[in-house]
């Protein structure tokens, strides 16, 4: 499955990369976030518990960095496990400035979702992983926007 | 007649429906044993990956956890593989890459249900995760993944197989003045059988005997392969299959499950149940079908078909686990010449391994028989629009004549009797056939979509000669085993196995009409080793041609005894008592006569000097040929020009199966028949998407009919004996489900051929229907 967005914010590119080098509030953004273990500042363990259709499965995830190319690429590629189902995540984010107070966000997100989950929620999966990532996407511009707001 | 005996022909009501109807069976898991242990399996979430390590520490450490089984453990027993019946070899538990989703990767044995299936969540396997093979076309491609490496031949290509005159079928159609030619896809589906699989496995260290309970439709064949790999004595070993509730084929092949619970209760000592959930059946458990054809028919100018040429790529899965019979690798598809007179054909099945799990089991089907129907039935649809010639003549012009009987075919059968257009016309005229046309022409000319389809299927089943057909090198004859009592009545032991077809009824049946007994005074037994004769089990329509015929045999060997019996009672030479109404009497004197039960007692109480006590027999029945059943099938549809839904308006089924033991069942045996027939006709399929994973993993995507999509089906016959069974039976089980998807689709297309349709793969869902109707501005908003 292949999903990709685009988002223009009103922050600042440093602060945009900032934030996502950020693993704790990054992570926090994920549907269905519980808990975050940090390992190094390139790779950390997530756990996210999502439902599709009538399945749901807490999936611990283990995420790396790489191709860090600050402030304006990374990709960040993970794998998950649940009982009976696993899911490989490959997501390229490339952030350009606008101007000196806006940002335009890209991003690609490739998820292949194998198991239970797969074949119980065939029907449901495309549109549930479209709407998931879209929400993580939408939180991230929304937690920088906020940031971004007069104090 | 002296005695109600309610043999041949009697719609004798079912003698194990009081324990079904009140829900009295005894089924698998009705078996509660002190001690027991429970299982629960850890299946792979890919299609195909390398597995780097497996940790169970978690599992074990819960409490009520007794061990965890990998495919290391059963590597250091060298139980980690298991032989299939097709000569491949099949993992039971794998030691370091799975090849299919929901593929068996670990098993947890523990002292309760709940906590093996809670357990299996804390197995945390270490996948490596490889591209999977999923188009079995794709599969043949030199650059494809390899499935299986573990083999000599790198390749995914399984075997080449082919019947028929080559050269002389070439020739025929580069003669031909038409040739139709269609791609057929036949999906994957299911057997969905409402029981899932699953044993109990019982290893008793006192006296070293190993007891199963087992889902199986083959005990005996099972037993040998068992003490054959692992090593326990045949004598040490029973298995029992108890009420099944449904096998369609499925309960043919041996999966993992049963091994693994077998080890574990001969580690334990303590009975092991395994019990599949309803989507590890549906996901894992063997599927049948997956045919990609392509055929070509051809024909003179004036619809006389001259030869047909077939070549099939047939998806096996990750392994060659059918079950088909040793020298079949794709089964009796060579029957694929149907009804039809042909100078020559001939057919070329591929076996392809993919990422998928082990396919090609007879869902109710004479091993492919369905694949071979369905693509003959198709293609004379297919000639008849190209000839613009009226399906029905095209048949009844090339129908093969009933006085050509015993009938060569094609590719090499020896079909034993048949009626073809007795039965067609048959249907035609009960339908109503030149008014359904009328009625389809005026409606074209309003723009309203009805089809009428056809189906004159010839089956090929009750396997088999011996000379032919063997399982594993067991020569598939069948066998009965009869018991007359003192005080008349008789325990009927048979080597087949029912799953719900009746057996207990119609075996009594049989039993009756060669001993002149009532049908109530006989007991049928079967299932259980340990004293049943030995046999090679239900499926493909075998039971009634190979067991139903020992009976009668075991019976007439009988009879034998019974007429020395008479003749000393009745103070007559032997050859002066005849069989006369279910009795024996001296000839032309009715008056003096001896009753069966007269017979029984006398053989316990009164036998003559010399003559041994007990009345007993066995037979062991090797059938001279196959029996070819046949039908003419005429579907009447109506299509939803709003949805694309296919809505069957009538739906006549005429089967000839031979002599009938009992019309109700033969009834019930083809209504349950055409349901499993519609179902894949229009509704059931299974897909994978490009990671290997099911997409129909449920019933809420795997579509199943239910009442609400059954039409009222009707039923009539004709009867042609089959000339070398023992009472003239062909075997019935599985007519309906063969003969009815091309009688669907043939009226689908039917329905569209004035838009220039001249196939559609099934299932037909109304979204292609629709799509028709769209592109020919006939669909309606």
């Amino acid at each position: 499955m292949h999903f990709e967005g685009n988002e223009t914010i009103q922050v600042p590119l440093q602060t945009v990369w900032d934030f996502f080098m950020d693993t704790q509030r990054v992570a926090a953004c994920a549907p269905g976030f519980q808990r975050l273990e940090i390992l190094a500042p390139d790779h950390f363990k997530p756990t996210v518990s999502v439902g599709i259709g009538p399945v749901k499965a807490t999936f611990t995830l283990d995420v790396v960095l790489e191709d860090m190319r600050p402030p304006s690429h990374a990709t960040m590629r993970g794998h998950g496990v649940a009982a009976g189902s696993a899911v490989d995540l490959v997501s390229q984010l490339d952030l350009s400035a606008l101007s000196d107070s806006s940002t335009s966000l890209k991003w690609t997100m490739d998820a292949t979702v194998t198991g239970t989950i797969a074949s119980v929620g065939a029907r449901l999966m495309e549109s549930t992983a479209q709407k998931l990532t879209g929400r993580f996407f939408e939180c991230i511009s929304r937690q920088l926007g906020a940031a971004a707001a007069p104090h | 007649m002296a005695v109600a005996v309610q043999g041949m022909g009697h719609s004798v009501k079912r003698k194990e429906d009081p324990r079904f109807l009140r829900g009295k069976g005894n089924y698998v898991d009705d078996l509660k044993l002190p001690g027991m242990l429970y299982m629960d399996i850890l299946r792979s979430p890919y299609a195909h990956a390398n597995i780097k390590g497996i940790d169970a520490s978690r599992a074990l450490a819960m409490p009520g956890v007794l061990a965890v089984v990998t495919g290391k453990d059963l590597d250091a027993a060298g139980l980690a593989w298991m032989p299939t019946l097709m000569s491949d070899k099949q993992m039971v538990l794998p030691v370091d890459r799975v090849v299919y989703q929901a593929q068996e990767v670990a098993a947890v044995i523990a002292t309760e249900r709940y906590i093996a299936a809670d357990a299996i969540t804390q197995i945390d396997v270490d996948y490596e995760p490889l591209t999977p093979v999923v188009d079995p076309i794709r599969a043949l491609d030199p650059s494809s993944p390899l499935v299986r490496p573990d083999r000599e031949n790198k390749t995914n290509h399984i075997w080449h197989w082919e019947a028929g005159d080559k050269e002389a079928t070439d020739r025929l159609f580069e003669q031909a003045a038409v040739v139709a030619k269609e791609d057929i896809y036949i999906p994957r589906i299911h057997v969905c059988s409402i029981e899932t699989c699953g044993c109990v496995a019982s290893f008793d260290r006192i006296n070293g005997k190993l007891t199963i309970w087992m889902t199986t439709q083959a005990p005996h064949a099972i037993r040998t392969v068992f003490s054959l790999v692992s090593g326990i004595p045949e004598h040490k070993i029973r298995v029992i299959s108890p009420d099944i509730g449904g096998g369609f084929g499925g309960k043919v092949p041996v999966y993992p499950g049963y091994v693994i619970a077998t080890v574990a209760s001969l580690q334990t000592g303590r009975p092991v149940k395994w019990i599949e959930d309803r989507s590890e059946n549906l996901q894992a458990d063997s599927f049948a079908r997956d045919y990609h054809i392509t055929a070509e028919l051809a024909a003179d100018a004036d619809g006389t078909m001259k030869a047909l040429r077939v070549k099939t790529v047939a998806d096996h899965g990750a392994f060659d686990a059918a079950a088909n019979p040793s020298k079949f690798p794709a089964g009796l598809f060579s029957i694929c010449t149907g009804s039809y007179d042909m100078q020559a054909a001939h057919v070329e099945v591929d076996g392809v391994y993919t990422n998928k799990p082990p396919g090609g089991v007879a869902y109710r089907c004479s091993f492919r028989v369905t694949e071979a129907v369905h693509a003959v039935e198709r293609m004379v649809d297919s000639l008849a629009l190209k000839l613009e010639m009226d399906p029905a003549e095209l048949r009844l012009k090339n129908f093969i004549p009933p006085e050509k009987f015993p009938y060569k075919s094609a590719t090499g059968w020896e079909y034993d009797s048949g009626n073809y257009p007795a039965a067609l016309h048959k249907a035609m005229e009960r339908i109503g056939y030149q008014d359904l046309r009328r009625e389809q022409a005026e409606k074209r000319a309003r723009g309203e979509l009805m089809g009428i389809g056809i189906s004159t299927f010839t089956e090929i089943v009750g396997a088999g000669p011996s000379h032919t057909f063997d399982i594993l090198g067991i020569k598939m004859f069948d066998s009965c085993e009869i018991r007359i009592h003192p005080t008349g009545s008789a325990i009927v032991r048979i080597g087949v196995q029912t799953q719900g077809q009746g057996h207990e009824t119609t075996f009594a049946q049989i039993a009756a009409e060669e001993l002149g007994l009532p049908v109530a005074n006989i007991t049928v037994e079967h299932g259980d080793t340990d004293t049943a004769p030995y046999g090679l089990g239900t499926y493909a329509s075998r039971s009634t041609p190979t067991a139903g015929a020992a009976t009668a045999i075991a019976a007439r060997k009988i009879r034998e005894k019974g007429k020395l019996l008479a003749a000393h009672l009745l103070e007559a030479s032997p050859d002066d008592v005849e069989w006369v109404d279910h009795q024996f009497q001296v000839k032309g004197d009715p008056s003096r006569a001896k009753t069966m039960a007269d017979i029984a007692f006398a053989a316990y109480t009164n036998h003559p000097q010399g003559m041994e006590a007990g009345l007993e027999a066995v037979d062991y029945y090797d059938p001279p040929n196959l029996t070819f059943p046949f039908g003419a099938y005429i579907c009447v549809v109506d299509i939803d020009r709003g949805t694309g839904e296919v809505k069957i308006r009538r739906f006549l089924a005429v089967d000839d199966c031979g002599n009938i033991i009992n019309p109700m069942i033969v009834e019930g045996q083809i209504h349950g028949g055409l349901t499993m027939g519609m179902a894949p006709a229009l509704l059931e399929e299974i897909t994978y998407d490009e990671a290997g994973n099911i997409r129909q993993g449920t019933f809420m995507d795997y579509l199943l009919p239910t009442a609400m999509e059954t039409p009222a089906w009707e039923t009539d016959k004709t009867c042609t004996p089959s000339p070398h069974h023992p009472f003239g039976a062909k075997g019935v089980g599985e007519s309906a489900t063969v003969g009815a998807p091309p009688a669907i689709a043939n009226a689908v297309v039917d329905a569209l051929s004035h838009l220039g349709v001249t196939h559609m793969d099934i299932p037909i869902k109304p979204w292609m229907v629709y799509k028709v109707l769209e592109e020919h501005g006939l669909a309606q908003p």
